[in-house]
């Protein structure tokens, strides 16, 4: 899911590093006190998560936990991708710094979205309902974020459908694989921590 | 007062929580792989051979690979790698060669074979090496009876001993050849001391806007 540098053109690089920041702004802003060791605790975990590797054919793809990070945070998801992503980029050079904005918005932006979608249930939702929502909120994450890497790379030339599918295909595992985790996380932290689900204001 | 309380009180409980979570985390490292490719190439024969792996050692399979001239950019060759990630192609233009690859899902990453390389395995040597190497080269000695009519050795001639002496280097060369294609692999691999270091360094970060906040929280009450 990380863009390699000197694959993207420039406008789809400036677009993503003007989305990135504008999330970013906002989820710094929604950030509270409180809420920065979560913060810090689901960076790493996303820090961590594409290290494991889930080979897939010819490819090999990895865990992204973009989906909990989401449901979580909410928009905090921009900064605390945004930072695990520059150390990624730095220390073990995934991605690269000149396409950071397009990464980030593409693995940050299903999660906010995946929050609006799923918050209510996951929340609110009885035992199974919140247990299918957390799944639901996993592979969705994982879903979107294989769609925008496709559509930043139709941009290079590549036919969309041929790379779409390709993706979202290679990604197919790894949506099952989050779906099972996220799901896990929300009955965990329902029982163990409710308070961190707690509906915000 | 009681506000501040609860405050330290909740983000004491958030980082014993986080601390576990961390543990948790490390769990899977030994699992760790990545996602990121390498391409690595060298020219040998007239030919260019070159492997393409991805962090974790599995092959690019049917991979694109473009070659360019480096020094103008223009578009030399293109061609897919093979089940083992192997790519071999004749040298189309005595320069020095960027091979760039294309893994599938905008994954991408060059190599440089550097001039003096290319030079070398096409044969092409240094004029200036060239005609040093003839003045040095003396008349086969010992050809015929040397002291009072005794032959000392059969006449081999030049090119026969630089084939041998070539073959006999290219196969003390080899396992030394694997064994830096091998460091190169694992050196692209992140290591638990990186791992580690990240997580201590996104703590920190937060750890710094933790403070900022605290303290503007401290200054608007």
């Amino acid at each position: 899911m990380h863009i390699s540098e000197g694959v993207l053109s420039a406008p789809v690089l400036a677009t993503g590093v003007l989305l990135t920041v504008a999330g970013t702004a906002l989820g710094l802003k929604k950030m509270t006190y409180e809420k920065i060791p979560e913060v810090a605790v689901l960076s790493s975990a996303f820090f961590v998560a594409s290290l494991i590797h889930v080979p897939v054919g010819p490819s090999s793809v990895h865990l992204v936990l973009n989906g909990l990070l989401g449901i979580l945070l909410g928009w905090m998801t921009f900064p605390s991708i945004l930072i695990a992503l520059s150390l990624q980029a730095l220390l073990f050079q995934f991605g690269g710094f000149t396409s950071l904005g397009v990464n980030t918005f593409n693995m940050a932006a299903p999660g906010v979205i995946t929050y609006y979608l799923l918050n209510i249930p996951v929340r609110k939702g009885n035992y199974l309902i919140g247990t299918l929502s957390g799944f639901a909120a996993g592979a969705t994450g994982v879903g979107l974020g294989a769609i925008l890497v496709a559509l930043s790379l139709v941009t290079t030339g590549e036919a969309f459908l041929n790379v779409a599918r390709l993706v979202v295909v290679a990604h197919l595992p790894v949506m099952l694989i989050e779906g099972i985790i996220t799901a896990f996380c929300v009955i965990f932290l329902r029982k163990v921590k409710p308070e961190i689900l707690e509906v915000r204001r | 007062m009681s506000l501040e309380y609860r405050v330290q009180d909740s983000g004491f409980r958030h980082l014993i929580f986080c601390l576990l979570f961390t543990v948790y985390c490390l769990l899977f490292v030994s699992l760790a792989h990545a996602h990121k490719v390498n391409i690595y190439a060298y020219a040998e024969d007239g030919m260019v051979h070159s492997e393409s792996y991805f962090v974790d050692g599995t092959k690019c399979k049917n991979s694109v690979i473009e070659v360019f001239d480096e020094r103008d950019g223009t578009k030399l060759h293109e061609g897919k790698t093979d089940e083992e990630g192997k790519f071999l192609f004749k040298i189309p233009k005595a320069t020095s060669l960027k091979l760039v690859l294309h893994a599938s899902m905008g994954h991408q990453a060059e190599f440089i074979v550097g001039e003096d390389e290319v030079r070398e395995a096409m044969g092409i040597e240094d004029q200036k090496q060239k005609s040093e190497l003839k003045s040095q080269r003396p008349n086969p000695p010992f050809t015929k009876g040397g002291c009072g009519g005794i032959t000392i050795g059969p006449y081999i001639p030049n090119t026969e001993i630089e084939a041998i002496v070539e073959s006999v280097i290219d196969r003390k060369l080899k396992p030394m050849e694997n064994m830096l294609v091998k460091s190169q692999e694992s050196s692209g691999k992140p290591r638990i001391t990186e791992i580690i270091g990240g997580i201590g360094y996104i703590i920190g970060i937060l750890g710094i806007l933790a403070y900022f906040k605290a303290k503007r929280g401290i200054k608007t009450n």
